[in-house]
């Protein structure tokens, strides 16, 4: 893997973990609905942010 | 609210979700890719732009095209990243970004953000500060006084040098006017204070905390919650009371006297001293800490003696909306030999007295009777040669001994100051830092009262 390759990985990690920071700290706020919609939003980001430390791991 | 045109380029849905809900109340256009916010931007005009930079996992930081393009059409550019390599950051300000912030504090980023485009807006777009609220036509001034405005609406302390009279408190005001903040200006001078009111008047106190304290009183600092506290003479706080304020400063909270309860205070510390407060440090009269902590963005105000040009747009001013004043070539000629030592505070002083006198057309007669406050040749002090005063002094001296000449020195200081402040006597002694005893030893020699205040 290149470093180019996994600097960007990072960045996208990063990007995820704080959109979940932050959709968790909003989440509270949230009518009904829209916790729906949020939990799905961030049940895509946690399977992003797992997929991107598989690609880490395997070096690929 | 001022309702703002918003653009926001970011391809990851749940940040999209984020950025809507810290934008609400605001007109929002959502773009998840570089296209579609190239389209926005040839539409539409946006006051600000919320620009991602890596659009997709593979992207190549193709969210800087978007950056040029917004700064070319004038849009407040902001860099909202998880990016923090150095290149990254200098190559989108390079491209017209404005401001640059990492991802994961939305909540108080943005709101931070759009607070300090809107007062900017408002100081670049309202009416000219140095016309009517501070005046001044010196450009080195009007420069310093215009990048402490740009500190307004940020919660970094401001500390404000210069003499007295230069417009401390009123640009303490402005900076609180434009720094939107919801709570109230509120200004103290301290060393108009012994140690134990100073810290009732900042802390508040309890029913019966002290003898005297019939009722219970907020004190300054909670007054100032969510507004801005203006400490003028900050330097001459005892060093116990310096203890106090630095915490009180650090963790916003605070005892009243005689309370168990703390109490809470969101307030801004903007400052002020007539000394240089490296010297005041250097010399123990300032804690170390207490400066650290309240330094923050620093600016001096220049004595209107180094700013000549700035008297008559100044007399102006104080004579807008009521009685126009004209001067002959001799008065002007003496008010801009006069060396004006109370800077602008003294020349309202003249120009109240001149204004309620007979004549509109000042002489040099009226200018210079007016320039001698109270029997004390203010006029001929600033242009006297040094020589002449000091044999006077010297003489008396011989005669009546040092101590007598040292009085009258002081005399004719507090006298000058006082008539300057308009017989205001916590004024001078703040000036002076002098005590009662001494401000009142002078006024019953010259068996003048002044004014209770």
């Amino acid at each position: 893997m290149t470093e180019e390759i996994s600097s960007k990985l990072l960045h996208d990690l990063r990007s995820k973990c704080s959109s979940l920071k932050s959709a968790a700290e909003l989440y509270k706020d949230c009518s009904p609905a829209e916790k729906k919609e949020m939990l799905a939003l961030m049940k895509q980001a946690a399977a992003g942010i797992a997929a991107a430390l598989e690609k880490l791991e395997s070096g690929a | 609210m001022e309702k703002l045109n918003i653009l926001v380029l970011e391809d990851d849905k749940l940040a999209q979700k984020i950025m809507a809900a810290q934008l609400t109340g605001h007109k929002l256009d959502m773009a998840g890719d570089l296209k579609s916010a190239l389209g926005y931007l040839g539409r539409d005009k946006y006051d600000i732009g919320f620009f991602d930079l890596m659009l997709g996992p593979d992207d190549d930081y193709s969210g800087l095209k978007a950056i040029k393009a917004a700064a070319e059409k004038g849009v407040y550019a902001v860099v909202v990243s998880s990016s923090d390599s150095e290149d990254i950051i200098d190559k989108a300000y390079e491209l017209g970004a404005r401001d640059f912030y990492a991802k994961g504090n939305e909540e108080s980023n943005i709101a931070d953000i759009i607070r300090k485009f809107v007062q900017n807006r408002k100081l670049d777009a309202g009416t000219d500060v140095f016309e009517s609220a501070f005046v001044t036509e010196d450009p080195e001034l009007r420069a310093a006084v215009t990048e402490a405005l740009h500190y307004a609406p940020t919660d970094l302390p401001v500390m404000i040098l210069g003499p007295s009279g230069t417009g401390k408190t009123s640009l303490a005001r402005i900076i609180h006017d434009r720094s939107g903040r919801p709570g109230a200006f509120v200004a103290i001078n301290c060393s108009a204070y012994t140690e134990d009111l100073l810290e009732a008047e900042l802390f508040g106190y309890k029913k019966g905390a002290f003898t005297g304290a019939g009722e219970a009183r907020r004190g300054r600092l909670l007054e100032a919650h969510k507004g801005t506290l203006f400490l003028d003479e900050i330097g001459t706080m005892s060093p116990n009371m310096q203890m106090k304020l630095l915490k009180a400063i650090e963790e916003k909270t605070f005892h009243p006297l005689g309370s168990e309860r703390p109490e809470t205070s969101d307030f801004r510390v903007i400052s002020a001293t007539l000394e240089d407060p490296k010297d005041l440090v250097a010399r123990g009269r300032m804690r170390f800490d207490l400066f650290q902590r309240v330094q923050g963005y620093t600016l001096k105000l220049k004595p209107l003696g180094e700013r000549p040009g700035d008297l008559f747009p100044l007399i102006r001013h104080f004579t807008r909306g009521g009685r126009r004043l004209s001067f002959t070539a001799e008065a002007r000629a003496m008010l801009e030999e006069y060396k004006w030592p109370g800077n602008a505070r003294e020349v309202k002083k003249f120009v109240d007295l001149v204004c309620c006198g007979p004549e509109g057309r000042i002489d040099g007669v009226i200018a210079g009777r007016h320039l001698k406050p109270r029997g004390f040749s203010a006029a001929a002090a600033a242009t006297r040669p040094a020589g002449g005063e000091s044999d006077e002094l010297y003489a008396l001296a011989l005669k009546d001994g040092l101590q007598a000449a040292l009085d009258k020195v002081a005399e004719e200081i507090v006298l000058r100051n006082l008539a300057e402040n308009g017989g205001k006597r916590t004024r001078t002694m703040a000036d002076l830092q002098i005590s009662t005893r001494l401000l009142y030893s002078v006024l019953k020699k010259n068996d003048d009262g002044g004014d209770d205040d």
